[in-house]
């Protein structure tokens, strides 16, 4: 999936950047997701090693 | 003041001019970000005027954080420094170095945003000006657009991540801080070097 949003030249040459690709919205909230999962278990597995 | 019958010390972490300032970034990021995506996601309304507007909100309340992070805050102590790259997970001063690292990350986004915030306005009828789009080239517009595009979506991210740490119980002496300002004089010794940090009470 591309990072940009491409259109067609009216001229007919090669395609012109317009943005970014809105598409990729979910991957980049799943991302904060995913990055606070891992951190989340990775403290309970540090916490539960940890000696009482 | 006090907790049960022993009184608790309270140690200002935050002025209340810093507390509003984060709390009036927070909700122009918001509505910055929920304009500019929920049209996207299908939900339509009139949200160019509404973005606009937050976006120069946005923009001054960070010219003025900078000001006064520069001239009136200990600028220093949100630098990573030396000690921060020896012992990356020792007691930390006022900001530990995952603070800094994340701070540094944001402003970087932040002021992206806002750069390429401020020369799409140029698109946009204003009461200032009307709209000229050939302001840049097709391909200059593109560039400009794509950064502005990126950036908003990794803020999504940052937020995300920002919310998670925020909600953790291990981190609630700071949210509670960024919300009342203090933390407790315990919570300063557990959590922090004094000599790296030396609060007033």
């Amino acid at each position: 999936m591309s990072l940009f949003r491409y259109a067609n030249s009216i001229y007919g040459g090669s395609d012109t950047l317009i943005g970014a690709n809105y598409g990729l919205l979910p991957w980049f909230a799943l991302a904060g997701v995913a990055l606070a999962i891992a951190h989340a278990v990775f403290k309970a597995v540090t916490a539960a090693d940890k000696p009482r | 003041m006090t907790s049960g019958s022993a009184p608790v010390e309270r140690i200002q972490r935050h002025k209340s001019i810093d507390r509003a300032y984060h709390w009036l970034m927070a909700v122009s990021v918001l509505v910055l970000l929920l304009t500019a995506f929920l049209p996207i996601l299908g939900i339509k309304f009139e949200w160019v005027g509404i973005h606009w507007v937050t976006g120069l909100v946005l923009t001054v309340i960070v010219l003025m954080h900078i000001i006064r992070a520069t001239i009136w805050q200990n600028f220093w102590a949100m630098m990573i420094d030396s000690t921060d790259l020896k012992a990356p997970f020792g007691k930390p001063g006022k900001y530990s170095l995952a603070q800094k690292l994340y701070h540094l990350a944001i402003s970087v986004l932040i002021l992206a945003v806002i750069a390429t915030g401020l020369l799409m306005w140029r698109k946009v009828d204003t009461p200032f000006w009307q709209r000229d789009p050939y302001w840049l080239s097709t391909e200059n517009w593109g560039l400009v657009y794509a950064a502005h595009g990126l950036v908003a979506m990794a803020l999504v991210t940052m937020i995300i991540i920002h919310v998670y740490f925020a909600l953790r119980p291990d981190e609630w002496h700071l949210t509670r801080s960024m919300l009342r300002g203090w933390i407790t004089r315990k919570e300063y010794q557990d959590h922090h070097d004094p000599r790296r940090w030396a609060a007033k009470d």
